[in-house]
């Protein structure tokens, strides 16, 4: 007897174990497939309306969790686990993936190839591989704008009309000197921070970032040298609130009118009514310096090894349609990436309360279409942090901004891996 | 009058088996039922080890490449003025939480061993209310004590007339920081060990002590202390390997600049790099070279803990 239990716990704990390694299982029902999806985007919301159209259609929607988590999940799978049958890949990390293709479905062996033509063509650039091969098809873009408090505006003096005001900012120049004037006039802060409301929008704006058109790593440019010198020259205009984004701080100062304006993405909107509530129909959005810019956005990919790529595919094209992306806009509030739709009467005629009705999806929808595209490449997220950090640590008081351009250097050629 | 000769050794030798058998069986068995332990050891604890230590040597991409690089990762390292910060920030909380701790740990233990605590139990209870607080809901609690506008903390020192400190900004600010939070959390857990310890200790020493007029601190100092030498040193063998690896605290504590824990790396420790570069930037073969660094550093640190454990647990009070 006692052999035998003995042995039989060994046999358990082996087959237990062997059990969580392998066994990928699972059904292969061309009706059924697999969604890995990131939370709080909704995107259950999208497979209600895709199953209620398709009742025999089964979709298995798992929230990962984080974009990052989401990420890293698809990572270890594809590295050697369970694979989904569909993955929202969200844009900053897309090009770690863009690195080794083969792990996707090339989208254009399914169809692909006839629907680009429907997407904005920088957004399509970066799911598109240098031989052609398309790995993702866009969900959505983040869009820029400019949130601004009409109160605080008022009480320094300045327009508070967001035509009116958008003129004052046609460059971040002009927006430097809106920032002095409010200042001089209440003696308070102007935007939330410069390295995230300056830099990170600036450095969107130009037709080349950290790669060069060839898709060689070439950071040290004109264009982002030019970003880097308008934030510094904002910090040292002294407009800035140093509250760095998403801090508590940054969402106390939100609550209490600490600083009056914040370059939002659309997504960030609703974050803007969770954390300040209490600021409803203060607000109001109006056009970015520099008239364009996007911040975020997402990809549906198909993983190489899925067990029914076909049944995934269909629901991509359906409800990556212009229709169902304008669907889903209206629904969700994440912008199209299908430029025929930014016409609609629906989608003009969208406005936000809590923005003093703004019409979003006007304002965000102009500052997608007149990007240029420059290549995103696998290094982009160390430079990219290194850059911010750097302009970080000058608001910290912890870098001379005469010195902050070779600090970035030298801090960024340390991070970069050749 | 070949069958009895022929028959009984056919009678033995199945007995004679069966007792090796068992013998056999009976020397094998502990192994078997220890066997779980190992088994999942290989494979949850061995395997990945060495897996990080075969990976350690090349340029290895998750889901592409890998390219055989020998010791370039470590080389690399060598030179990296991050690994040697995050380093030197690893140190740096490790001593400002475990020290304060394990003195504060000392005196609650014994203050809550006196024999005429009122509300014992209560109080011994509520010393470990923080060990099971989850570990992400008090960073984001004293994240937000600490913030530099609106945090508690600067809104006494304004009172107080005092210039706001931006704790998550400067390198001291951040690792006091986060060593507070390292420490809140472990502080009523040591307390208990070192009660456990001293419920051992037996109480006509400290009557007798009494008796001879000796005060609390004269106690504290003659008995307490001396009689805990073993539990301190065991709590200072795991309080300095939990604190080489202290991760969650600086990954939540400063949300400004993602995975580096500040704009200057400024608390960033070695868990967190090698979170950094492994799972922030997929560069699995340089983030298991910093594994590979870590796990040389605790198992130098532990041989030096258990030197020193071993001379304090000889001495005799």
């Amino acid at each position: 007897m006692k052999r035998v239990r003995s042995t039989a716990v060994v046999i358990a704990t082996v087959a237990l174990v062997l059990a969580g390694c392998g066994g990928s299982g699972g059904t292969s029902d061309p009706k059924t497939f697999e969604f890995w999806s990131f939370a709080n985007i909704n995107q259950k919301a999208d497979v209600d309306v895709y199953t209620k159209a398709h009742p025999d259609v089964r979709v298995k929607v798992t929230e990962v969790g984080s974009t990052t988590e989401t990420a890293q999940a698809l990572t270890a799978a594809l590295a050697g686990g369970k694979v989904p049958d569909l993955v929202l890949i969200q844009a900053d990390d897309l090009p770690k993936f863009m690195q080794s293709p083969d792990n996707f479905v090339d989208l254009t062996t399914l169809g692909a190839g006839d629907i680009k033509g429907n997407y904005l063509d920088w957004v399509m650039a970066q799911s598109t591989t240098k031989d052609g091969k398309i790995i993702g098809v866009p969900t959505d873009v983040g869009g820029l704008a400019v949130a601004y408090r009409t109160d605080l505006f008022k009480a320094a003096g300045l327009p508070t009309d967001r035509d009116e005001v958008a003129k004052l900012w046609p460059t971040w120049d002009k927006f430097i000197d809106v920032g002095r004037k409010y200042v001089e006039q209440t003696g308070k802060p102007f935007v939330d921070n410069t390295p995230t409301s300056v830099f990170f929008q600036a450095v969107n704006q130009g037709s080349q970032r950290y790669y060069s058109a060839d898709r060689e790593l070439d950071y040290d440019n004109e264009q982002v040298k030019a970003a880097f010198d308008v934030t510094l020259k904002a910090f040292g205009a002294g407009i800035s609130a140093k509250q760095g984004s998403f801090s508590s701080g940054w969402t106390a100062a939100m609550k209490k009118g600490d600083y009056a304006v914040v370059c939002s993405p659309s997504w960030m909107l609703s974050q803007m009514k969770t954390n300040a509530p209490e600021t409803n129909g203060k607000w109001d959005i109006a056009t970015i310096p520099g008239g364009s810019g996007n911040w975020g956005g997402s990809f549906l990919a198909i993983p190489k090894r899925a067990k029914n790529a076909k049944a995934a595919w269909n629901y991509i094209s359906e409800m990556q349609s212009p229709k169902g992306q304008l669907d889903h806009f209206l629904m969700q509030g994440s912008l199209p990436t299908t430029p025929s739709v930014y016409t609609d009467p629906q989608l003009v005629g969208k406005t936000d309360p809590f923005f003093s009705n703004a019409p979003i999806g006007k304002i965000y929808t102009q500052s997608v279409v007149g990007i240029k595209p420059f290549y995103f490449g696998p290094q982009d997220g160390p430079v990219g942090t290194e850059f911010l950090n750097t302009l970080t640590s000058v608001e910290q008081g912890k870098v001379d901004p005469a010195n902050a351009w070779n600090t970035a250097l030298a801090n960024v050629k340390n991070a970069v891996r050749e | 009058m070949l069958t009895p000769a022929t028959a009984a050794p056919d009678v033995r030798r199945p007995d004679r088996r069966r007792r090796i058998r068992q013998g056999v069986r009976e020397s094998l068995a502990p192994y078997a039922y220890i066997s779980p332990f190992f088994v999942l050891f290989l494979i949850f604890g061995l395997f990945p080890l060495l897996f990080t230590f075969y990976i350690s040597l090349f340029d290895w991409d998750p889901i592409g490449e890998h390219r055989f690089v020998g010791l370039d990762n470590f080389s690399e390292l060598l030179h990296d003025p991050r690994f040697w910060g995050a380093l030197r920030n690893t140190f740096s909380i490790w001593v400002l939480s475990t020290v304060p701790q394990l003195l504060l740990a000392l005196g609650l233990a014994h203050l809550l061993n006196h024999a005429r605590l009122r509300l014992a139990a209560l109080f011994r209870m509520s010393v470990l209310v923080p060990y099971v607080t989850s570990v992400a809901a008090t960073t984001i609690v004293f994240a937000q004590m600490f913030d530099r506008d609106y945090g508690m903390i600067n809104w006494f020192l304004g009172l107080l007339g005092f210039d706001h400190i931006d704790f998550t900004a400067s390198l001291w600010g951040s690792h006091l920081m986060i060593a507070t939070m390292i420490a809140w959390r472990w502080t009523g857990y040591n307390t208990l060990l070192y009660l456990a310890a001293l419920q051992a200790v037996p109480r006509e020493l400290y009557e007798a002590a009494a008796a001879d007029g000796a005060n609390g601190w004269k106690q504290f100092l003659h008995i307490s202390i001396p009689s805990l030498r073993p539990i301190i040193a065991f709590t200072v063998v795991t309080s300095t390997i939990g604190g080489l690896q202290v991760f969650t605290e600086p990954l939540l504590a400063n949300p400004v600049g993602g995975l580096t824990c500040g704009a200057a790396r400024q608390c960033q420790t070695v868990t967190l790099y090698l979170y950094e570069q492994s799972f922030g930037q997929f560069h699995f073969g340089y983030g298991a070279a910093v594994g590979v660094a870590l796990f040389v550093i605790v198992v130098a640190f532990s041989g030096l803990n258990y030197l020193l454990a071993t001379r304090i647990r000889s001495e005799r009070p």
